[in-house]
């Protein structure tokens, strides 16, 4: 391999054009920002976009149990965004839509975790794939590769539609309505990147559900989540959804509102544009706390927010997209490796009827099995993300899924290779039983990573999982089956409000010091699509909350009444019983008598919350013509370094794409709907900006601005050459300053 | 060779036993001690099976307690470039993880219960651009890499073995005869304790 060999140039073949494009802008993007040529909070908001995340210390500080240490990073002032320095390493979020992945896909991001983060792969509560500590000048390589086997990282934060999630078994169920892959997969496509999804106040959540009792997709927690069922419609079956609006986690958790009973299928993808365009015009974007969709409808009412819905449908141009992924439903079908067969007797591991028993779901489709891959804390290794795609080749081949209870499945196993599958999981460590039970604790990144955490969930949850774990197959049968989910802090990244037992980080002062506890959150329901949320019970010292749950559990086993569910028996004892039951273990005895409860779980250092930071999950508010200009400026100086190559006439067309997208973004401003045509943008944008005085080129310019656009619309250009392309381009650069003085004084009119 | 993303891992000899919490409070008390780089976290994976252990993460370089290969041991990784020859390159490597091992062998906390053995290291390039696992790579550094070696074990007899899996990272075992200690080496090196 020669030395000066980039991974852009030599997998160009197998990265796909748009792909490439988009990891090119966002290169150029980090050069301008080295350049200072970038403001602050647009490149903030444009890395989120990339799912380039800041971590804890990001802002250059950490507290090391006595004193908050300056890290001494060498980019000096250089910020990739407000308080984050540009040196401190972060996360990398990659998307995964609907946890769909493939076996090369696996080795990929087994190959960047080892190059660029920690060689280990963390799944989230949202099927995606997180890397840590990673560089920001090593994300373009990470992007290109990623791209190589068809994965972006496009939108995985900042106020943009996240990950689309659906259940994991889509397809494959026993109980669903009909498979919702092909939909998540076509929404997915759809709003990345749309034009109507690209200025929200905050972010936007999506997901699927093939049935409406299991706890599948969760669609009662997402902005919009929508449950299969179908309707016969003149004699004939016809598919639609259950489709809710406005749930969400977070500090205030609210239950989805029924947005309609039956969406046919072919106005799912215009109704969720439809949806985007009114959050992104009537969201709020000020008060970062109240800028979810959820508060939206909770302002204007449901029957208000349906009718601007459905106002915005029918003025909304057609779009062929809306319905051609139809036509060719089963383009994606899974097809199983193997000949379906049943298990019969062949040898296998210690611990295989344990495994079986929790981790392997019988499919619909006859003698095949899902298996769940359990994973502690949602982690695996590179080593072991390699050797899994090498069982997935062997066994199963592309059928693999990431989960929101941090766990890949494997779909289509053939039952009689159930025996060698675990033993070749046992072989790299991944043959732990106990998927989806009470040991199978799903945490957030909590105080290790995430700048919004206060207390330690992954400490918390690592050492739930060790005791519970240890207790096996002791463990009661009406306890088994609980879910323990832990969040760092209130915004439920955890998803503790929908967990039986539920547990998010907080602080209390004890004697001058700042003592990690958890929130208990009880009676929370996972299943009927995250049907209910728990309620809190009150604090607790961190270090006490294995008691708490070794005693509810326990009182559990004892009181309840024959069928009796968790949540029934939560109800039923009520708030004052539970806090009584829970009330010694609210004690915290002096630092002089037992220190350890000052420090967290797997931390060594005095608790402090000190080093917390700004979040970013809430990303940069920066309005999407802001963003717009941005972008015409990238594409300005993507001009001037083809005009310094010697590429006159490339750098004359650069420019004048520049000029146009920045009076396009301005158009945009009156008038939603602009083609993408350049001359229907310039007759707009004289009709709608320069005719109307919103230009407002002043007695002194004359009207110069707008004229280097109408010019360079008209001119016909016989040969290029430096000085025409050198001119031209100075041209554009005063056009797009013209534009943003433009934006704003229409803001200021507007405040 | 331009690569610079080296790694090199030297085993423990003594301390496999020692609890990941443990490396964890050591770990901490290098950040706010160290001076010429930058060190900025540390992250306890000791629930990964056959994976790092306890990570300390850092600007220029991260440390780690790796047990990747089933034998815990010290591992550097380098991420920034670095400047001079790909021997100087290396051999900057090998001062920075025998500091680490020896700081390790010193600390307080530990108060002895880790000592590191010096006839295994491995050797590793994490840059699969532009080294990949193949001859080639290993014929590209081979000659810096035994003068490095030489020097650093004085000339003792090593084997040499790469690993064949295309899969895998270039990464190198080195076997001596030295029975030296971690000190020794670094010395030879003219690095410091």
């Amino acid at each position: 391999m020669s030395d000066s060999a980039t991974w852009k140039a030599v997998l160009a073949d197998r990265i796909p054009d748009e792909l490439g494009r988009e990891v090119d802008i966002f290169a150029t993007q980090i050069e301008l920002r080295k350049q200072d040529k970038i403001d602050d909070t647009v490149f903030a908001e444009t890395r989120l976009r990339r799912g380039v995340y800041g971590q804890r210390y990001d802002n250059g500080k950490r507290f090391d149990g006595s004193n908050t240490q300056v890290l001494d990073f060498p980019s000096g002032d250089l910020v990739k965004g407000p308080d984050t320095v540009w040196d401190a390493p972060g996360m990398q979020r990659i998307k995964i839509p609907f946890g769909g992945l493939t076996a090369d896909q696996l080795d990929m991001l087994a190959d960047v975790a080892e190059e660029y983060s920690d060689a280990i792969l963390h799944i989230t509560t949202r099927q995606d794939v997180q890397l840590h500590y990673v560089h920001i000048d090593d994300t373009p390589d990470l992007m290109y590769r990623l791209a190589s086997v068809g994965i972006t990282t496009r939108e995985a934060c900042g106020n943009t539609v996240r990950n689309v999630t659906a259940c994991p078994l889509s397809g494959v169920c026993r109980t669903e309505t009909f498979d919702v892959t092909p939909y998540a997969r076509a929404c997915s496509r759809f709003l990345l990147g749309h034009q109507d999804a690209q200025d929200f106040g905050r972010k936007f959540k999506i997901a699927f559900s093939g049935c409406e009792h299991e706890a599948c997709g969760l669609a009662n927690m997402h902005d919009i989540g929508a449950i299969a069922v179908t309707r016969t419609v003149d004699g004939s079956e016809k598919r639609g959804f259950r489709f809710y609006v406005g749930g969400g986690l977070g500090a205030v958790p609210h239950q989805a509102k029924l947005f309609e009973e039956f969406l046919p299928e072919e106005e799912l993808l215009p109704v969720s544009q439809a949806i985007s365009r009114v959050f992104a015009r009537l969201g709020e974007k000020r008060n970062r706390a109240r800028a979810r969709l959820k508060f939206l409808i909770a302002k204007l009412g449901l029957e208000e927010f349906k009718r601007l819905v459905d106002e915005e449908r029918k003025v909304m141009p057609d779009d062929p997209e809306w319905t051609a992924y139809l036509s060719d439903l089963h383009a994606y079908d899974e097809k199983p490796l193997k000949i379906a067969q049943p298990l019969n007797g062949v040898a296998a591991g210690d611990g295989f009827e344990e495994w079986a028993r929790t981790n392997v779901y019988r499919q619909r489709q006859d003698g095949y099995a899902v298996v769940t891959v359990t994973l502690p804390l949602g982690d695996l290794t590179s080593n072991q993300t390699r050797d899994l795609a090498e069982i997935s080749r062997r066994f199963v081949n592309d059928t693999i899924r990431a989960t929101v209870e941090q766990n890949i499945v494997l779909r289509w196993v053939s039952e009689s290779d159930l025996p060698e599958l675990y033993n070749a999981l046992a072989e790299i460590g991944l043959n732990e039983p106990g998927a989806g039970t009470i040991v199978d604790v799903t945490a957030c990144p909590g105080t290790d990573t995430c700048k919004l955490g206060i207390a330690s969930s992954r400490g918390l949850a690592a050492e739930m999982r060790a005791r519970l774990a240890d207790k096996g197959l002791d463990l009661d049968a009406a306890v088994e089956g609980l879910r323990i989910k832990i969040s760092g802090c209130f915004n439920s990244c955890g998803q503790h409000h929908v967990a039986d037992l539920g547990f998010y980080g907080i602080s209390r002062k004890v004697g001058g010091y700042t003592v990690p506890h958890f929130q208990v959150v009880l009676g929370g329901q996972w299943t009927g699509n995250a049907a209910s949320f728990g309620l809190a019970m009150g604090a607790v010292p961190s270090k006490r909350i294995p008691d708490v749950v070794a005693r509810i559990s326990e009182s559990y086993i004892e009181g309840r009444t024959g069928d009796e569910s968790f949540q029934e028996y939560i109800r039923r004892i009520g708030k004052v019983q539970v806090k009584r039951m829970l009330d010694d273990l609210t004690d915290v005895p002096p630092y002089e008598i037992d220190s350890s409860y000052y420090m967290d779980w797997g931390d060594s250092r005095v608790f402090t919350t000190g080093d917390m930071g700004k979040g970013e999950c809430a990303g940069e508010v920066v309005p999407l013509v802001q963003f717009e200009l941005s972008g015409c400026e990238r594409e300005a100086f993507e001009a001037q370094v083809l005009l310094e190559s010697g590429q006159y006439e490339p750098a004359y067309k650069q420019a004048y794409s520049a000029m146009v997208h920045a009076a396009k973004a301005l158009v945009k401003t009156q008038f939603l709907d602009v083609p993408e045509d350049p001359d229907t943008i310039v007759s707009e944008f004289r009709t709608r900006i320069v005719d109307s005085g919103l230009l407002h080129d002043n007695p002194v310019t004359r009207g110069k601005f707008a004229n280097y656009l109408f010019h360079a619309q008209r001119r016909n250009v016989d040969s290029y050459n430096e000085d025409l392309a050198h001119r031209f381009i100075e041209e554009t650069q005063l056009f797009i300053e013209a534009a943003y003085a433009c934006y704003g004084r229409m803001n200021v009119v507007s405040n | 060779m331009n690569a610079y993303r080296i790694q090199i891992k030297f085993y423990l000899e003594i301390g496999e036993d020692v609890a990941p919490e443990t490396w964890f409070r050591v770990f901490n008390t290098w950040i706010p001690e160290t001076t010429d780089e930058v060190l900025v976290d540390v992250a306890d994976y000791s629930h990964v099976h056959r994976g790092t252990v306890t990570l300390l993460v850092g600007h220029e370089a991260n440390y780690s307690i790796d047990g990747t290969d089933g034998k815990a041991g010290l591992l550097y990784d380098r991420k920034q470039p670095s400047e001079g020859s790909f021997a100087h390159r290396l051999e900057s490597a090998f001062v920075s993880t025998l500091k680490a091992c020896g700081k390790l062998e010193r600390d307080s906390l530990l108060a002895g219960a880790a000592r590191f053995r010096t006839n295994e290291v491995l050797i590793g390039l994490n840059d699969r651009l532009l080294a990949p696992n193949s001859e080639e790579t290993h014929a590209a550094v081979r000659v810096e890499l035994d003068r490095v070696l030489d020097r650093l074990f004085n000339g003792a007899d090593v084997t040499i073995e790469r690993d064949p899996d295309p899969k895998q990272r270039f990464t190198l075992r080195v076997d001596s005869a030295s029975e030296e200690s971690v000190a020794d080496l670094l010395r030879r090196l003219n690095g410091n304790c």
